[in-house]
């Protein structure tokens, strides 16, 4: 416990050092603002864009603010998924090919703790950026497009915050595996883009698929009425999650041995 | 200009001219302060001032030589 809170500490330290936690947030915040704001002036950005011919009217439909606030998780399902999986990419795969995590080996040190203190910065890293973003993105819906149903947000706001979870485990696991950063972006874009495709596209079959939790998320903000149940693919998602942790654990033992 | 006229609610607009400017002022403050980056320096200025929030971003991610 104390080597956890030790190593915990040092990557809190170093997400800080590396600006981290200053523009992770920020640009969540921002994602999540734009979204209400682009919407509610649409017919005025379309209107001074130009190009209409003289006499055509638009006339839009504004969204309702539950809808707004579907479009804001997936406007992070493509940008956000793509911010998070680029800041954490490089958290075990750095330190191994810069020999940091040699000269820590050196020690007799757990290498539970040290996987566990970057898996729980992660968490915190990304806990922290969505929740900012969201709640920006509620304020702002709220005081631009209409009300939002405050149960219904909360809970996809909290299945959607699983799915984030489960893309950063992927990406830290694909770090203790992969060493070039690309291929780690690479590798868990595609996977974590695949699994939430296949979730629209053969729903029946990916019922329990982490990759419904996105899509789950979305129905629950605009039809809460008739929702869907998300327990399989939540609980299937806890055990990825841990997998993906003991399997990364496994990993920094082997690699630490081949050096 | 009529833009300035409309009823804009500016005090909702300034919050993210604010963060989009603090990212590119930490960002070039990062970048000045470094000793090293991949690639050189003025090109990443231009990028963090030119692309909006992604090019600070960019800088962060592919830009900064960790010196660990």
């Amino acid at each position: 416990m104390r080597q956890f809170l030790l190593f915990f500490r040092k990557e809190m330290l170093e997400m800080g050092r590396s600006y981290k936690w200053l523009w992770v947030p920020i640009v969540f915040l921002i994602l999540g603002i734009m979204q209400p704001v682009v919407t509610r002036f649409l017919p005025e950005i379309i209107e001074s864009a130009g190009n209409m011919p003289e006499g055509m009217t638009i006339t839009m439909e504004i969204p309702t603010g539950t809808e707004v606030m579907a479009q804001t998780l997936s406007q992070y399902n493509s940008v956000g998924l793509m911010i998070l999986v680029l800041s954490i990419m490089t958290m075990i795969s750095g330190e191994r090919q810069s020999g940091v995590s040699q000269m820590i080996f050196a020690k007799p040190v757990s290498f539970v703790s040290y996987v566990a203190a970057k898996w729980a910065s992660m968490l915190s890293l990304v806990t922290v950026s969505f929740v900012l973003g969201y709640a920006g993105a509620w304020y702002y819906t709220v005081q631009m497009i209409g009300s939002v149903e405050t149960g219904a947000a909360i809970k996809a706001g909290l299945l959607y915050l699983l799915w984030l979870w489960f893309a950063g485990s992927l990406t830290l696991l694909l770090s203790s595996l992969l060493n070039s950063a690309a291929g780690i972006a690479f590798v868990s874009l595609a996977v974590v883009i695949l699994l939430s495709i296949a979730s629209q596209w053969l729903p029946s079959f990916t019922a329990y698929s982490p990759g419904s939790l996105p899509q789950i998320s979305m129905q629950w903000l605009q039809a809460s009425d008739k929702s869907t149940s998300a327990l399989g693919a939540v609980i299937l998602c806890l055990i990825c999650i841990m997998f993906f942790f003991m399997i990364a654990v496994y990993q920094v033992k082997i690699k630490k041995s081949k050096f | 200009m009529d833009i300035m006229n409309s009823s804009i609610p500016w005090n909702l607009i300034m919050p993210i001219i604010v963060l989009q400017l603090i990212l590119a002022v930490v960002a070039l403050v990062s970048l000045y302060k470094a000793e090293a980056t991949r690639g050189p320096k003025w090109l990443w200025v231009i990028i963090i001032l030119c692309v909006n929030i992604l090019g600070s971003v960019a800088y962060f991610v592919f830009g900064r030589k960790d010196a660990s």
